[in-house]
């Protein structure tokens, strides 16, 4: 326990924000991994995912959240924010996980369509993929022992 | 507690903001191999109603080294060059796409190839062949200021024009040399010092997370002609030629006879037995750009006529024949003529020689010599 809470504290320290990390029955692991695509025998192109030893720009990243209610009580009010980190790109949704709010602020989170980024002139357009900076799921309630996945494809710059 | 969650939450916010802000100035270039992606979530959730707050933890990779680049032929067709031309040159063009900055070998060689890129058959090389970079960046090979012979510290998505430089031999009937040069990605960072040859990252290597692989992503440059080249090896080629482009010169001789006194009129002078007759030979070169060498003009003083001893002189065109030409002398001795050009009249053959040596192109060249009639 001793060991995770310095790792937390260091990994806090690395990003910039206040090494003060919490520890509470939900645990969040981070991953990320890379597309791996290789031709099989019949000449067909298979995706699989690796861990993200080997990037370099325009690899198809995907980012994975795996939280776990490892305490007694159900949990609720679940806000998992995740700042894209720079020199990335979102893409979409990763397969199998819900659907995140997205941002191009970090104050304003919604679908990607109803997103407008600032332009010269006090005008706005509607953003892209490119535009989104922040990420946001919401989950109502995870059980005592819950557990889920959720995650993200990216690109690489 | 909830207070303090919402400042973490921003605080967490504002310094990935200011990370995506960073790279949004990057444009559209690559990620720059060693920058460190890490990803950390922040999670709030209630448990009874108390708030709580969480991160995970910090998932982080480094960018590998994608090295691609190109090199191509800079130049439209081949270079038109003439027999003995000194530093003769083809360009071409090496373009950076990796995302870091890189060094390259070049490495200019003799092709003998058909290679299918370029038109002709190789039948000769050039000699003293060397590569330059072009390092004042204007395009054309300065002599004395393009010497870089690697390509030192090339930005990512930037472009350098490489020389290859060579003299034409004097080989009579030699058509069209083949060049190509070799670019081999080497590793950069330390400016005037040529790095070293890159090898990639063995792709089977564990545990390379947070180092800096290297990945070829190089195309294969000569693609289905399959001349050596190959994708992802770290190498480019690219073809160019030479081409003797005048194999002749337009080279013609006009005569005139100008009668310049008969002893008898002062003006329009006659030609009468006694008169003296100044024949005129001009040479012209009506090729642009290519010398003919070794020019000879010989004339047979016609008979009835006597040569006037003396009377060779050779020169630049202009007034009645040869304008402030030099008087060559008649013998065929000619040590001591040092004007370039020399002459001398066989008294048995009546002929007169003139060796008026290189007409350059478009130029000429006339030679000017006096008989009497008899």
């Amino acid at each position: 326990m001793a060991r995770t809470l310095i790792t937390a504290l260091i990994a806090a320290a690395a990003v910039g924000t206040p090494a003060v990390a919490a520890q509470g029955p939900l645990q969040v692991a981070s991953k990320i991994f890379v597309e791996q695509r290789a031709l099989d025998k019949a000449g067909a192109v298979s995706t699989s995912l690796a861990p993200a030893t080997r990037a370099v720009p325009g690899d198809h990243v995907v980012f994975v959240l795996a939280y776990r209610n490892t305490g007694a009580q159900p949990l609720s009010d679940i806000v998992l924010d995740n700042p894209v980190p720079g020199a990335i790109t979102y893409r979409a949704p990763g397969a199998g996980s819900a659907a995140p709010l997205l941002s191009v602020d970090g104050k304003t989170y919604g679908p990607l369509a109803q997103l407008r980024v600032p332009t010269a002139g006090g005008n706005s357009r509607a953003a892209t993929s490119n535009d989104v900076r922040h990420i946001r799921w919401r989950i109502a309630t995870v059980p005592a022992g819950g557990q889920g996945q959720l995650a993200f494809k990216a690109v690489l710059k | 507690m909830m207070s303090r969650s919402l400042r973490l939450m921003l605080l967490g916010g504002a310094a990935m903001v200011a990370t995506g802000t960073a790279h949004a100035q990057s444009g559209s270039t690559a990620t720059a191999a060693g920058t460190e992606v890490s990803n950390t979530a922040t999670v709030t959730y209630t448990v009874n109603g108390a708030s709580q707050t969480t991160t995970s933890n910090t998932a982080k990779f480094v960018v590998d080294r994608k090295v691609d680049f190109t090199v191509i032929t800079d130049q439209t067709g081949a270079t038109q060059v003439n027999l003995s031309q000194q530093a003769a040159v083809t360009k071409f063009k090496v373009t950076n796409h990796t995302n870091g900055i890189q060094d390259f070998w070049l490495d200019p060689d003799q092709t003998t190839l058909s290679v299918g890129i370029l038109t002709g058959t190789d039948d000769f090389d050039i000699s003293s062949m060397k590569v330059f970079v072009d390092s004042n960046n204007n395009g054309v090979y300065d002599a004395d200021v393009d010497t870089q012979t690697y390509i030192d510290e090339l930005a990512p998505e930037a472009s350098v024009a490489v020389f290859i430089v060579g003299n034409i031999p004097s080989t009579v009937g030699i058509h069209e040399a083949q060049v190509s040069l070799h670019v081999i990605a080497a590793a950069g960072g330390a400016s005037g010092t040529k790095g070293a040859i890159l090898i990639p990252t063995d792709l089977s290597l564990g545990n390379a997370d947070n180092v800096v692989d290297i990945v070829f992503a190089d195309d294969d440059s000569d693609g289905l002609l399959n001349l050596g080249d190959v994708a992802r090896n770290g190498q480019g080629r690219a073809y160019a030629s030479y081409v003797i482009g005048t194999q002749n010169v337009a080279l013609n001789v006009t005569k005139s006879a100008l009668v310049l006194s008969d002893g008898v009129n002062l003006v329009n002078p006659k030609a009468l037995p006694g008169a003296t007759v100044q024949y005129c030979l001009l040479v012209h070169n009506g090729t642009a750009l290519t010398g003919a060498n070794g020019v000879v003009l010989t004339d047979i003083v016609p008979t009835n006529t006597t040569y006037v001893p003396g009377s060779i002189s050779v020169g630049l065109p202009g007034g009645t024949c040869v304008l402030l030409g030099t008087t060559e002398d008649d013998d065929a001795d000619d040590a001591a003529e040092i004007d370039g050009y020399t002459a001398n009249y066989n008294t048995g053959t009546k002929t007169v020689t003139a060796n008026v040596g290189t007409v350059a192109g478009l130029a000429s060249v006339a030679v000017a010599f006096k008989v009497t009639i008899n």
